[in-house]
């Protein structure tokens, strides 16, 4: 069994895949429709071949109650990796994305969060 | 313009990491220690060094650098330097270079030590890492 996909629920694919390419960086990998919504996936540029992410339209209502009260409670859907969260965090908010935490050193890892613009909040983190 | 969250509250999310700091990385000179010695060994792990040589890096003495390694990292610094060298060593055998010329450029005396310490880690054997990477290669020209 291996890991391939993992996902983040969106409550717009399209606005999603802009985010997540133009300003993240990352690369679109498949696009299949699948009734009302897409199989849309994005990979790193720097791993084509790595585990892809699922920009997953939420369309449960018990699932967007859950992710309204994460938002609400600052708390990340899911976290990337960045080499150099400091560079990081000044390229994004030269792109106007908004944080609610900016990088701040949790022992040997420094940690921020921003917002996906489509329901969720999303950390990045560098290993020190 | 972009929101910049100086002037925001803290969300309950950074409430809690700061608790979590307090309460488990409180020692901050400490951290600082160990993140100096893990820069050694990100540094120099093709190089043959040794303990001694990662505690004077992090000025920090054999016994608190293996504790505390331990804890902020998970691994034990020869454990990290172990990894560091494998994840180096698939970085390479994805390039144009042979079994052997990896394992010696990560610093690794025995080929057979190393052959082993890679399926252990990485799930199969650097020769087939390698050849799978290849087929992967060609397949995707098609």
């Amino acid at each position: 069994m291996k890991i391939k996909v993992t996902s983040v629920m969106v409550n717009n694919q399209d606005k999603a895949l802009k985010f997540y390419t133009d300003i993240l960086g990352f690369v679109q990998k498949r696009d299949k429709p699948l009734g009302e919504a897409r199989w849309l996936t994005v990979v790193s540029k720097e791993e084509q071949d790595g585990v892809e992410l699922l920009l997953e339209l939420m369309s449960f209502a018990p699932a967007k109650t859950y992710q309204k009260e994460l938002f609400e409670a600052g708390i990340p859907f899911t976290a990337f990796n960045v080499a150099d969260i400091d560079k990081e965090y000044q390229r994004l908010i030269d792109l106007e994305v908004s944080f609610s935490m900016k990088p701040r050193q949790l022992g040997p890892t420094k940690l921020a969060v921003f917002n996906d613009t489509c329901g969720n909040n999303i950390q990045i983190f560098q290993v020190l | 313009m972009a929101r910049r969250c100086k002037n925001l509250p803290m969300t309950f999310y950074e409430i809690q990491i700061e608790s979590i700091s307090r309460e488990i990385y409180s020692n901050v000179y400490l951290t600082k220690q160990v993140i100096q010695a893990k820069y050694f060994i990100d540094n120099n792990f093709s190089n043959n060094i040794t303990l001694e040589d990662i505690c004077k890096a992090g000025y920090i003495s054999k016994y608190h650098l293996i504790r505390s390694f331990k804890k902020l990292y998970g691994k034990t610094p020869n454990q990290y330097s172990i990894l560091v060298r494998i994840n180096r060593a698939k970085e390479l055998l994805r390039k144009d270079n042979s079994v052997l010329e990896v394992c010696f450029a990560v610093g690794f005396d025995s080929p057979t030590t190393f052959a082993g310490l890679f399926k252990k880690i990485v799930g199969s054997s650097p020769r087939s890492f390698k050849n799978y990477k290849i087929r992967k290669a060609i397949f995707k020209r098609f």
